[in-house]
């Protein structure tokens, strides 16, 4: 057993209201520089859409994530898991042009308008108008895009129904979803998801990216960055961004200056909503490489396993042998994302199938609840004889596919799925009966028999999920930088060289 | 005392520098085998300085005194027949005098069928000793030794490089072609040699020139590295050869070179254009071509 510590992100996606303050939180602090204007290391995306960059989960046109290699045996000397994007010959083949890469077009040119001809228009007999400038250029230019250009379903047509993770759903449901009475989205906010075996780490040629050890956060080296972009075209996520100024890629970096004096991500700090959660994981590492390369249904149960019971001696024993410091271990103790991912089980990974895995978790949207299901359509007549409004025995009935979500959340698995959603439910409905009944009735009881929730198992759901105060959605471990610098340097020396600033600022542009 | 949590990083900086101390290591051990190679080669000397040394290591190649005429003439008694002012500028850098239009060196061009006397960059005072001596010869010199024919199968290997030349100089094909030797024939720095026995005058004009490889450019290499008298007779048969069967070498001319490289690049460009991978059409542009709302 090799135990590290993560700090991972856990989103409530039945609370996310889709306002964008994550997004603008982040902009504002890490991307309004020249080279980043199109970068939006966190989004908000609506779904059904295609997302941020066009169809990013489109793995056959940007070959993004792993992939494992037939088991026929005889290709023994293939790696077990190998890059979706390229071998090693094809990689050096591929390295001055690589294909796969999104164009501008897939994120969006960026724009801003010229505001002054507002002010300096000479007197005519129409109203001036600010027209859209390129910030790449400096030219008037035609939008065509944006970051979240398909928001609340806008061009649905066009862009909902090429969502990527429709796969599978039937052609009566897909057209159902857009019916004006069934019409349904949610809204997915998106970050890197500082993955446990990441694939932007391992296809960069100059060895540029790294997993940090004390905490997990995934880096760009950009002192070591030399600009091919292979991280680009590998991430699944499409979470690495080129800056065309100075020639180098850049992430999301959780934030890590605010991690480190205490503070919440500033994506997480600014919620609106209050959808995000943080908190220390326990990890075995030695199990990375087959919870990577496990079939495709063990995927999501394998990183469980690995993820470690903070409680267990065995895993304290081994986790201070490794030197995580005992105030971290405290900290994973009182972790939500803990509690969500593994002891409830009910938080999981974006798009498992990747191979990546994800350590920033979801816990899947519910659908709304409905008035009345009678031969498939719904009805605002509430009679007494229907009550499954809350649809728990009619999840398929639900607006939110199955299959959607499942594409989504679970690896295609639809059983999964389901199994979290009716936890979910059980939560609602016991809740609901509670306080609309004054007692919970016999058959919000029996719902909780069914999913083998524990009424004290379900409040503590409610109130973390309702209720959190500000320490319990973010349990940030004090950091001990100390530690990392006495590795690499003398820490009286490193104290006397350490300043603000890069020493080799890049020197492309300006 | 380093914490065990970042030792693995510690380790990883220790090797780097480890590695990194060996490649400078490496790179000055070839920088210093290197620069000693340079030096070694550079130490070619030459020793003729009478004119009767001179003489016979640069001029019996194509001359004779009183022997006969082999590439050029017979030097029996040239000091009467020409100028010593003429004879000077002409061993001096007798193109000149060629190009200069001088009369007497148009025809005797004409008559050693084409073959241009080498410029062999003997200083003034080193004409001077040459010309002393031709006044003044020691009896018959270069009185052609007797031509000795070898194996031309052999003569042909050691043409293309297949056998090393024994004392280290550079297969003949580097800079010479003779026709249907090698696949894309040889060298175009020298001279084609597929008919070289008859603009020599004969196998008695070539084993002389092979003996001494007197012209400048060859000089440089072959000065220190002579061929074996076994290597003479097996490129002279081989020469021989060639000279008999009358095949003659395709003229590489500046308009073929253009026309190859031209359909060569073409035909390649043609190639990537189909198979070499394009940036693939973005997604959001397709889907706004191909569906409307």
């Amino acid at each position: 057993m090799n135990v590290r510590a993560h700090l991972s992100m856990l989103f409530h996606l039945d609370k996310c209201i889709g306002c964008h303050t994550c997004s603008v939180a982040c902009k504002n602090l890490w991307t309004d520089r020249k080279g980043a204007e199109y970068m939006w290391w966190n989004n908000v995306e609506t779904r059904p859409g295609v997302g941020y960059p066009t169809q990013w989960e489109n793995q056959e046109h940007y070959r993004g994530g792993w992939e494992i290699s037939a088991a026929d045996g005889r290709s023994s000397k293939k790696p077990p898991l190998q890059l979706k994007l390229h071998g090693r010959a094809q990689g050096l083949a591929k390295l001055f042009f690589n294909p796969d890469l999104p164009t501008l077009d897939d994120y969006y040119e960026p724009f801003t308008f010229r505001y002054r001809d507002l002010f300096n228009a000479p007197q005519g007999k129409t109203q001036p108008t600010a027209r859209p400038i390129s910030m790449i250029t400096g030219q008037p230019m035609e939008i065509k895009s944006g970051p979240n250009w398909d928001d609340d379903l806008g061009g649905s047509a066009l862009y909902a129904r090429n969502d990527m993770a429709l796969e599978g759903v039937s052609d009566t449901v897909r057209r159902q979803m857009e019916e004006l009475e069934r019409v349904v989205f949610n809204y997915l906010p998106r970050i890197c998801n500082h993955c446990l075996n990441p694939a932007c780490v391992a296809a960069c040629p100059s060895a540029a990216i790294y997993k940090r050890a004390e905490d997990g956060v995934v880096l760009v080296n950009e002192d070591k960055c030399r600009g091919w972009r292979m991280c680009v075209a590998a991430c699944p996520y499409k979470k690495v961004y080129y800056n065309w100024n100075t020639g180098k890629s850049e992430k999301c970096i959780l934030c890590f200056p605010r991690l480190e004096s205490g503070q919440a991500p500033a994506c997480a700090h600014s919620c609106v909503g209050r959808i995000r959660y943080m908190g220390v994981l326990l990890y075995d590492a030695d199990q990375i490489l087959s919870l990577a390369s496990a079939p495709l249904p063990e995927l999501i149960q394998r990183q469980r396993a690995a993820i470690l019971n903070p409680f267990d001696p065995q895993v304290l024993a081994a986790a201070r042998e490794n030197g995580i410091p005992e105030n971290w271990l405290h900290s994973a103790q009182q972790s939500p994302v803990y509690r969500f991912v593994k002891e409830w089980q009910l938080a999981l990974p974006l798009h498992a199938e990747y191979r990546t895995a994800a350590m920033m978790f979801y816990i899947p949207p519910l659908s709304p609840v409905v008035s009345v299901v009678e031969e498939e359509l719904f009805k605002l007549n509430i009679g007494a004889d229907v009550i499954d409004f809350e649809m728990f025995e009619q999840l398929d009935l639900a607006r939110l596919p199955i299959r959607y979500l499942a594409n989504l959340f679970t690896a295609g698995d639809e059983r999964a799925l389901e199994s979290v959603l009716r936890r979910l439910l059980a939560v609602r409905i016991y809740k609901r009966s509670q306080s609309v009944d004054g007692a919970p009735s016999q058959r919000a009881l029996d719902i909780l028999q069914k999913t083998g929730l524990t009424q004290a198992v379900c409040e503590s759901i409610y109130q973390l999920t309702t209720q959190p105060s500000l320490n319990e959605r973010f349990v940030i471990p004090p950091y001990h930088r100390e530690l990392a610098i006495e590795a690499l340097n003398d820490p009286l020396s490193h104290k006397g060289e350490a300043g603000f600033g890069s020493l080799r600022p890049p020197k492309r542009g300006e | 005392m380093i914490n065990p949590f970042y030792e693995p990083i510690a380790e990883v900086i220790r090797m780097r520098f480890l590695r990194q101390l060996s490649l400078a290591l490496l790179l000055a051990g070839i920088l210093l085998t290197a620069s000693a190679l340079i030096v070694s080669a550079s130490d070619v000397t030459q020793a003729a300085s009478t004119g009767e040394q001179i003489f016979k290591s640069k001029c019996t190649a194509c001359h004779t005194i009183g022997g006969g005429k082999l590439v050029g003439p017979d030097l029996k008694d040239v000091p009467q027949r020409r100028s010593a002012q003429w004879l000077t500028d002409f061993i001096t850098d007798p193109q000149k005098m060629i190009s200069a239009g001088d009369p007497d060196a148009a025809q005797l061009l004409k008559d050693f069928n084409g073959v241009m006397m080498p410029t062999l960059g003997l200083s003034t005072a080193e004409v001077e000793a040459v010309l002393s001596y031709l006044q003044n010869p020691a009896a018959s010199a270069g009185a052609g030794a007797p031509v000795v024919m070898g194996d031309p199968q052999r003569g042909e290997k050691l043409f293309r490089g297949a056998i090393s030349l024994a004392n280290g100089g550079a297969a003949c094909n580097a800079c010479h072609t003779v026709a249907g030797v090698g696949f894309l024939g040889g060298g175009a720095l020298g001279p084609d040699l597929t008919k070289v026995l008859t603009r020599y005058g004969g196998a008695a004009g070539m084993a002389a020139a092979l003996s001494t490889l007197p012209f400048p450019t060859m000089q440089g290499i072959f000065a220190a590295r002579p061929l074996s008298p076994a290597e003479q007779a097996d490129l002279l048969a081989f020469f021989a050869q060639a000279d008999a069967s009358g095949q003659t070498s395709f003229p590489l001319t500046i308009w073929l070179l253009l026309a190859v490289g031209i359909a060569g690049a073409s035909g390649l460009f043609g190639l990537m254009y189909r198979y070499w991978p394009k940036q693939s059409e973005s997604l959001s542009e397709k889907l706004r071509r191909t569906e409307t709302v």
